[in-house]
């Protein structure tokens, strides 16, 4: 009788085996990822082969630039196409994503074994909507004041701590058209100019909605800001009232500029030999105060249309875990890529702290305690930012002269936004 | 003659194709009304009617208003300046150069028109840059360096302008020059027996023999420069500020960029339908009659 059990237990097994194998491997044969091309995904693409070897999955990275892939992304996701599996998010667009129910909580499909923990604390608070993880991070950061080390040296001028001190110093190292004393981002876009006058506008105390729900960027704090951001504007390279972040970053290593206040990720660049003509002549320092640091982060997320079935959000989940992981931070450090880290074991780790510049790590430190999310943490965020950055570059272009009016209209559109939204509510 | 008249031939030719016709532009015409008559956003999955409200808004918005003016403007100066660069040019070559030459420089001439207009745009946005591009550097010998063509507001749409009217004129002019080639050479000896200038000869007596084909290039121009999206997009997104925002470009920012307000960028492109169909019908009238 036993040995009968034991044979019916045994023939059970072997008829359940297969179903059990298949939900265990949950084979999905492609993921289509729409990405923004980074140098951690350069490094990422060379082993994406092994990946599949691995798990019998196929990935395809399709790589847009920054405001196109938003647009794209809100694209396929707002008409339920469902093309891609995965998307690159970032921390103006997560709360519009996230409460439109576009993209998933991560945690349920993040294999514990890659240790989400891990992340820093900046990166993952920027990941999250109402204390929710969405994205794993795989590029983020700071700012950093940049600053010519030659230059200061030169004209005996110490390390600005205060607004005030740069100022001063931006003044007296301003010799066009040899050496410009500031570059900033004054292109349209709310992660481009409005992005870097952010850290002016909540310095000065501004709020971006006040207590009766609307705007507040046109407030006192709002015109000081934008004033002192403009004042600054004529110590800079011809055009920086239309510069993007490349732009700014690169009249910088190109020798041009003095002080600049850019996102820490880009110290890396200043060090290229190849591509950088100030290789150890750039400091990296704390914003001077009250300015804070930008916190930002970009990373994968699970796009809801595009998984429909469990099978698919766990093979997402699991390449989303896979290329934010340790080994994949690990492999951009002995790829040179410096700029693409977001976990404490990555600083902690040996090959960071031998390989990385000494000053870049001493500045890293530095920001931790200032680094925060400026910007308004909002689903109306694009929307609201994107016309103010149109706004400020009006400003900054000189086709309007009257600050206060510029934000009263910016401030009335996005009260009008708030109150359409409200309708819907 | 009777059985000719009542015979239904031509309607059965001419059904289907007008059915295709109908689906293609009604479809996406009744869609476009339908969209700007909500309040449909991208990132909401509900909508509901709203009726005008999209067009009220639009009424008393400066961007809106002040696309319509840049759209003027960029109709305007790509139109005349390259028909104007186009004529220019193919008579100069007509009158100065053999036919051997002419031909070569044909082929030179329509390189680029074949650009693609997004890679055009960056070639040139990079020759602009003030600080790193060559139309800077060269203007540093005659101490006129260091000018921020794309960031300053009185420059930036003639700046654009100029990469529109250097693809299309220079192709134009190729048009313009074999159309020359083809006309008779009696009108022109005579005037110069005449003692017309050479002027004289191109104004009076030969382009007013080209006066069909310039218009019917005009009018495709027209057309053209209605769809220059990319070229705008790439060298100024619409900036400095404002300044060479233009209709698509602003429904293109409401609608697809990063406000999501479909309905509102729908209410856009239906105005613009009714403003560009109207135009073009006025414009269409006149045109017949300087063919004549």
């Amino acid at each position: 009788m036993n040995k009968l059990a034991y044979a019916g237990a045994l023939a059970g097994l072997v008829f359940l085996m297969p179903v059990a194998s298949a939900a265990d491997s949950c084979s999905v044969p492609q993921l289509k990822v729409l990405a923004q091309k980074t140098l951690g995904l350069t490094t990422l693409e060379k082993s994406l082969a092994d990946y599949r070897k691995a798990s019998g999955t196929q990935v395809d990275l399709v790589y847009f630039g920054e405001n196109d892939r938003r647009g794209k992304s809100r694209l396929d996701a707002s008409t339920k196409a469902g093309a891609y599996q995965v998307y690159y998010v970032d921390e103006a667009n997560v709360a519009e994503f996230a409460a439109a129910g576009w993209i998933l909580p991560l945690l349920k499909y993040y294999p514990k074994e890659y240790d989400y923990n891990d992340f820093l604390p900046g990166r993952r608070s920027v990941a999250s909507y109402k204390d929710v993880a969405y994205f794993a991070p795989l590029y983020g950061g700071g700012d950093f004041l940049y600053y010519r080390k030659d230059l200061l040296d030169k004209a005996h001028i110490a390390v600005p701590k205060t607004l005030e001190e740069l100022q001063a110093a931006i003044k007296k190292l301003n010799n066009p058209p040899a050496v410009y004393g500031w570059v900033a981002r004054g292109q349209r876009g709310s992660g481009m100019n409005v992005w870097r006058w952010s850290p002016f506008f909540t310095a000065m105390g501004g709020e971006w909605v006040g207590k009766d729900g609307k705007a507040g960027f046109n407030s006192a704090a709002g015109v000081k800001a934008t004033q002192t951001y403009m004042d600054l504007l004529k110590y800079t390279p011809p055009g920086t009232a239309t510069y993007d972040w490349s732009n700014a970053v690169e009249s910088f290593r190109a020798g041009k500029v003095a002080f600049m206040i850019e996102s820490t990720p880009f110290a890396d660049w200043m060090e290229d030999p190849t591509k950088s003509s100030v290789v150890g002549k750039v400091g990296y320092a704390r914003p001077p105060a009250p300015l804070s640091s930008a916190g930002f982060g970009h990373g994968f997320a699970i796009a809801a249309y595009g998984s429909k079935d469990e099978c698919t959000r766990q093979a997402a989940g699991k390449f989303i875990a896979w290329a934010s992981g340790k080994e994949q931070e690990q492999a951009r450090l002995k790829d040179g890529v410096f700029s693409d880290y977001n976990r404490s074991s990555t600083i902690g780790s040996p090959y960071f702290q031998q390989h990385v510049q000494p000053g870049i790590v001493a500045g890293l430190n530095a920001i931790t305690d200032t680094t925060r999310l400026n910007i308004w943490s909002s689903p109306l965020w694009p929307q609201v930012g994107d016309n103010l950055g149109v706004v400020l570059e009006e400003l900054f272009t000189g086709t309007r002269t009257d600050v206060k009016a510029a934000l009263d209209d910016a401030a009335k559109y996005t009260d009008a936004v708030i109150a359409r939204a409200g309708r819907r509510n | 003659m009777n059985k000719r008249h009542s015979s239904s031939l031509p309607y059965v030719f001419l059904l289907p194709p007008m059915l295709i016709l109908a689906v293609l532009a009604l479809v996406p015409t009744i869609g476009a009304i339908y969209l700007a008559l909500r309040d449909r956003m991208l990132q909401y999955a509900d909508s509901h009617f709203v009726w005008f409200e999209n067009f009220s808004r639009l009424a008393a918005d400066r961007r809106f208003l002040n696309a319509i003016k840049v759209s003027a403007q960029w109709e305007a100066v790509t139109v005349i300046g390259t028909l104007v660069v186009g004529v220019l040019l193919a008579v100069w070559l007509f009158e100065k150069t053999s036919p051997r030459t002419r031909n070569l420089l044909s082929v030179l001439l329509i390189i680029p028109v074949l650009l693609p207009r997004v890679s055009a745009a960056f070639l040139w946005k990079f020759m602009f840059s003030p600080l790193l591009g060559i139309v800077s550097w060269l203007l540093g010998f005659v101490g006129l360096g260091n000018i921020a063509f794309l960031s300053d507001p009185g420059l930036a749409l003639l700046a654009v302008a100029f990469v529109d009217i250097w693809q299309w004129g220079l192709f134009f002019a190729v048009i313009v020059l074999k159309l020359l080639e083809t006309l008779p050479p009696e009108p022109l000896e005579a005037a110069r027996i005449d003692y017309a200038r050479s002027w004289e000869v191109y104004a009076l007596v030969a382009l007013p023999m080209l006066r069909a084909p310039l218009v019917s290039l005009a009018l495709i121009k027209m057309i053209e420069s209605l769809r220059s999206f990319d070229l705008i997009y790439v060298m100024t997104k619409g900036g400095p500020g404002i300044a060479t925002e233009t209709l698509d470009m602003y429904a293109y920012s409401q609608g697809i960029g990063l406000s999501g307000d479909i309905s509102y960028a729908s209410a856009m492109a239906v105005l613009m339908m009714v403003l560009t169909t109207a135009l073009f019908t006025i414009i269409w009238k006149r045109a017949k009659k300087w063919q004549e």
